[in-house]
Formats: C-alpha cells, sequence, structure tokens
C-alpha cells in the first residue's frame, strides 16, 4: 500500500536516505533523477515538488512495480 | 500478462494496404520506401537497417512495421520542434504511451536529450521509439528525417510522435536490454551536462577526458556506463580528439552520475541471446543500435528474440545508446 503524501517516508526517499533496490530501468530512472534534482536544488519547494512527482509515480504504476512499493514501508 | 502486438518487415505494398485500411502504424524504413507511402494514421522514421527473426540485416525496399494494437481507445499523431517538445508529455493520454522518432544530429533532439529527464510528466507516460538514421556509407552525405503520415510532412528538425491511448486493463511498461556492464576501475563524474566533453573528474580529481582515454587505451567501441540505482545507462563515444582535448558523445552525459567504463563485449549475439531468451513477456516495440551493429558485426546474426529497427539511438523515456529497448503492454488488475 503507498503511504499518503505526507508520509516522512517520501521526504527520506527524495532525499537519498531511503533506499529502494530495483531490477527496472524506468525505476531506477526515478530514483537516480530525484537523486539528481535534489542535489541541484534542496529547497523546501523542490523538495515537495519532488516529493508530488514521486508520489505521483507510485500511484500510478502501482500495479507495475509491487516489489518496490513494499520497499517504501518496508 | 503481456498483449502480443503485430510487429515485422513488410513489403510496401502490404504498408500501403495497411494504412489504406485504417490501421495506425509506427513505421521505419528508408526515405525512398516511406516516401510512397499514402496520407494515413502513421508516423515512422528514416532507417534501413532491421532485427529480424532470421537475422539483422539491411533493407531499403521493406518497412518495418508496428501495428497499433486494436483495443487502443484513441491514437494521435503529432510533430515537435526544439521550441515546443515540453508539450509531448502534456499530449500523452493519462494511461498509454506515445511512439517517438527524432532525426539523428538534430536539435530537438539535443533538446529532448538534454531535457527529456525535466520534463514535467518524465516517467508518467511512457516515450519509446527511436533515432532516425541514414545508410551508414551516406552518413554526412543525406539527412536523416521523420515522417508525419497524417500531415505528409516529411521534416528534418523536428520529431514525430504517436500518442496511444489505452483501455483500463492494460498498462505500458518500458523495459532495456544492456549487453555493458561496468568494468569496475575509476569513476568518471562530470560538473556539466552535454555531448561535448572535456574536463571530468577520474575518482574525484580534475583530468581531461580525451587525455585519460588516450593515455590508458581504453577502447571506444565500448560506452560510458552510468549508474541509475543499479541499472546501467549508456553513453557512447562518437570521437576522441586528444589533440584538442575533446570527446564527442552520441549522448549527453549527466552531471550527478557516476560513469564507469564499460566491460568489452566480444560476443554481442551470444550476449543478446543471454540477455533476452525469449522466456520474458512479449514485446509490443523494440529497437537496437546501429553501434551494436556495426562493432558486433550481428549482420545475418540474431540480437536475442527480438524483431525491430536498428537505430541510431533508443528511446526509453530518455535518450539511450548502444540498449536493446521494448515495449510491452500487460494486462493488468
Amino acid at each position: 500500500m503507498i503511504p499518503p503524501i505526507d508520509h516522512p517516508v517520501w521526504v527520506q526517499f527524495v532525499t537519498g536516505k531511503k533506499t529502494i533496490k530495483s531490477s527496472r530501468a524506468t525505476f531506477n530512472m526515478l530514483v537516480q533523477n530525484t537523486k539528481m534534482e535534489y542535489e541541484r536544488d534542496a529547497s523546501p519547494a523542490n523538495t515537495r515538488e519532488l516529493i508530488s512527482r514521486s508520489y505521483k509515480f507510485f500511484t500510478q504504476f502501482e500495479s507495475v512495480f509491487p516489489s518496490e512499493i513494499a520497499q517504501i514501508t518496508g | 500478462m503481456s498483449i502480443t502486438v503485430h510487429a515485422e518487415l513488410s513489403s510496401i505494398p502490404e504498408v500501403q494496404a495497411a494504412i489504406d485500411a485504417g490501421e495506425s502504424l509506427f513505421l521505419a524504413g528508408s526515405r525512398e520506401a516511406l516516401s510512397q507511402l499514402p496520407r494515413g494514421n502513421w508516423v515512422g522514421g528514416t532507417i534501413c537497417y532491421f532485427m529480424t527473426k532470421e537475422g539483422c540485416l539491411k533493407a531499403e525496399d521493406r518497412i518495418f512495421v508496428t501495428k497499433v494494437p486494436e483495443f487502443a481507445l484513441e491514437v494521435k499523431a503529432l510533430d515537435y520542434g526544439a521550441d515546443n517538445l515540453a508539450q509531448i508529455h502534456r499530449d500523452a493520454p493519462h494511461n498509454g504511451f506515445t511512439f517517438v522518432v527524432l532525426p539523428a544530429s538534430s536539435e530537438v533532439l539535443k533538446t529532448f536529450a538534454e531535457k527529456a529527464s525535466i520534463f514535467d510528466g518524465f516517467l508518467l507516460h511512457p516515450i519509446v521509439g527511436w533515432v532516425s538514421g541514414v545508410r551508414v556509407d551516406r552518413i554526412g552525405i543525406d539527412k536523416p528525417a521523420v515522417f508525419n503520415g497524417k500531415s505528409g510532412a516529411v521534416l528534418e528538425d523536428r520529431c514525430v510522435a504517436l500518442h496511444v491511448s489505452l483501455p483500463i486493463g492494460k498498462m505500458a511498461d518500458l523495459e532495456i536490454a544492456n549487453i555493458f556492464e561496468s568494468g569496475g576501475g575509476d569513476v568518471i563524474r562530470f560538473e556539466e551536462t552535454g555531448f561535448h566533453v572535456s574536463q571530468c573528474l577520474v575518482n574525484g580529481k580534475p583530468a581531461n577526458l580525451a587525455e585519460y582515454i588516450t593515455r590508458k587505451g581504453i577502447p571506444t567501441e565500448f560506452p560510458l556506463v552510468g549508474d541509475y540505482n543499479g541499472s546501467s545507462i549508456n553513453v557512447s563515444f562518437l570521437s576522441v580528439d586528444a589533440a584538442k582535448g575533446t570527446v564527442e558523445l552520441y549522448a549527453p552525459v549527466f552531471a550527478g552520475v557516476d560513469y564507469l567504463f564499460a566491460k568489452p563485449v566480444a560476443d554481442y549475439s551470444a550476449a543478446f541471446a543471454k540477455a533476452v531468451t525469449g522466456e520474458e513477456p512479449e514485446s509490443a516495440f523494440a529497437c537496437n543500435c546501429i553501434l551494436n551493429y556495426l562493432y558486433g558485426k550481428l549482420e545475418g546474426k540474431k540480437a536475442g528474440t527480438l524483431t525491430g529497427p536498428i537505430t541510431f539511438g533508443e528511446i526509453a523515456h530518455q535518450l539511450l545508446n548502444q540498449t536493446l529497448v521494448r515495449l510491452q503492454i500487460l494486462g493488468v488488475g
């Protein structure tokens, strides 16, 4: 189950403190690009934007990435 | 569960008949072949190298056809320039995917390569496709082009897209098969994103990449491999000029990514056979890289079990090099 958008795990995810392992290129592009965008701009506004994008991705592709979603709350 | 989609190398009359029958098509063929097609709901690009069930080959009198599945809800053919390329995600369906072809050496390709990952909607709308090219012995003479079959336009400075909307219960998923892996050794980083490189950081220390490659005798037919959270994303070498201290690449390197030189691959055909066994879900579309065809001497050999065009760059959300890309349509829910 995907945590709500205000769950602290999303901040951990976009700041790179929550590591999720995946063999899927699309998912790993999300992780890498989020990391690069956060390194470029770690402001609260950009962090919120990155959380919003990541949350949308997880929600939209919930059925495609079950093992990655299991790790976000694990 | 994946959905089978018709994709094969076809004669020009067969493609003309499919267009006249109202099929929506994603096409790859020579400029001469594509120029003979009637208007209709199709987009395509110039290329004359293909992966077929019999092996990889060159053909200028046939066209590789990927038919949009009949269950697609809506199909829209559009073209974009560098100035409005970010619009591609806004035009993409909420559930579906977008086929795209971009001409090699064009401004629109440069924009896509450098900025796709910062477009609003990146990764949310799967974009899959390739970079159009020319016959290898005509590089620098002929120009790569793309075709918008809806408008009849033949374009050298814009890309074409076929937006395909899928019904509930079906979902597009992109995968890549990369036969290259990092060979270990020094970690290369770049402070700026781009196709043209001079300075870099080698294990954190400033260096000139061209000088480093030359001094180490690194073979440049194998790519730089970017580490994307464990997935390998390749960037291939166009040229290395040690005298000028410059390196030209087929795709941009990105600041913030760790790159390593790839471990050499001796037998590309065997490597693809191992990477694409036929046991994966069936692909709705696939393409492979012209550099793999050339360096791997794949003419007459198979590149795994997949079929599709062999191209001047591959698109799976972003520009890739020396990579096999595939689209799968999954039954979900």
